[in-house]
């Protein structure tokens, strides 16, 4: 009784934050580009995951389904990193909240899926992702062409040096969880 | 088999949506896609009627030469002036002979709130003696038909809410005397000489036509 009383109030936290991130906070998050590709997007998945963490019954157990979870997360990754996406979601709030329930769910999904998943699926994953983020941060980096129009490119070359340094995070904590399982075997 | 379908039908969505997202792969940012959406060069330059800087209504589709076209706005924090001053170097790079008679340049407004005859005058004199450069604004259009024209072009413009800043493309387009669009260029990608050496070839028959 007090896991559903736990669960519930966890529910309740985790909308009442997407609702603060997706309508008082979606101005200000939606100003800058770091803050909304570095705080508002990752904000959503990472709620998606607390509130997977909270119902640990759900678990993809077929294979197949969890591959096909594993590629709606990357394409939904891929899908908000793209510049028109990152501009349409600045200019229509509507089309932003779409972003915010997409990672919602992804993030849902990623906890649900990993839950049954073999190990080398999940290292592929991570360092897939990792070397998507990469390659974004380099490229908003590098380019001296503003890439979205909605912000100007010193904001664009300071998302692309947080998200380097994010994916390099996220490869040195793949690396540590491969080694860490690696050495229990 | 069904066990590789599920993830397979799963990719074949996603990439389907993404490639109809990005006009299958081709266009990544919103000013490319617009220009992309627009179709492929040569295409018909649309047609507008036009207030040049002296108050003289023109068409493009009238001045039966190649026009070398941009758009910009007066309250540009920063890219319009820089195109601008890009522009004025190809424009002294191209021979006399060729500007005004082959080729004119052509640099339109696109804030119908801000800018007028007058202030475009006023712009147009900073650049000195520049014949053959007319600037201009849309004459007697509406905001909405406007904003069709202009992704008719292949512009994308966007007028940030509250701030006065129009967020917007910098492609310049060469018309042909057949009021044709056959080139477009991209000044964040190209150097002035190429423009200008591209544009030229263009109007030697050099060139043929393309995307970029």
């Amino acid at each position: 009784m007090l896991k559903w009383k736990i669960n519930i109030i966890v529910v309740l936290i985790v909308f009442v934050l997407f609702y603060l991130l997706s309508y008082p906070l979606n101005n200000w998050l939606s100003l800058t580009m770091p803050r909304h590709q570095l705080l508002q997007l990752p904000a959503m998945f990472v709620l998606g995951i607390t509130l997977g963490a909270f119902f640990k019954k759900i678990i993809v157990k077929n294979i197949s389904y969890s591959i096909a979870g594993i590629i709606f997360i990357m394409a939904s990754l891929i899908f908000w990193m793209l510049p028109r996406s990152v501009d349409e979601s600045v200019i229509h709030p509507a089309f932003n909240r779409i972003m915010h329930f997409n990672m919602l769910v992804a993030g849902f999904s990623t906890i649900a899926i990993f839950r049954n998943m073999i190990f080398e699926i999940k290292i592929f994953f991570l360092g897939m992702t990792a070397a998507m983020l990469l390659a974004t941060g380099i490229t908003l980096r590098v380019f001296d062409m503003l890439l979205c129009s909605s912000f100007n490119i010193d904001q664009q070359k300071e998302t692309g040096f947080y998200l380097i340094g994010i994916a390099v995070g996220l490869f040195i904590g793949t690396l540590i969880f491969l080694f860490k399982k690696l050495s229990k075997k | 088999m069904k066990k590789i379908l599920i993830p397979l039908v799963a990719l074949a969505i996603c990439m389907f949506v993404i490639s109809k997202w990005t006009d299958t792969f081709k266009a990544f940012t919103v000013f490319s896609y617009t220009l992309h959406q627009a179709g492929n060069t040569p295409r018909d330059f649309p047609d507008i009627p036009m207030i040049d800087q002296d108050g003289k209504v023109f068409h493009i589709k009238d001045k039966h030469k190649y026009v070398l076209l941009n758009f910009v706005y007066l309250n540009c924090p920063g890219v319009c002036q820089k195109v601008n001053n890009r522009l004025e170097k190809i424009y002294h790079s191209i021979s006399p002979e060729e500007v005004p008679s082959q080729l004119e340049f052509v640099t339109v407004s696109f804030d119908l709130k801000n800018d007028n005859v007058q202030k475009i005058k006023k712009y147009r004199s900073f650049f000195g003696d520049i014949n053959g450069w007319t600037f201009a604004l849309p004459y007697q259009t509406t905001q909405n038909d406007f904003e069709q024209y202009l992704q008719k072009v292949g512009i994308w413009a966007y007028p940030a809410p509250g701030s006065g800043i129009i967020n917007h493309s910098v492609y310049i387009f060469l018309i042909s005397p057949e009021n044709k669009i056959i080139r477009i260029f991209d000044p964040a990608r190209e150097d002035d000489l190429t423009i200008a050496e591209k544009a030229q070839s263009c109007l030697n028959g050099k060139l043929t036509s393309s995307l970029y």
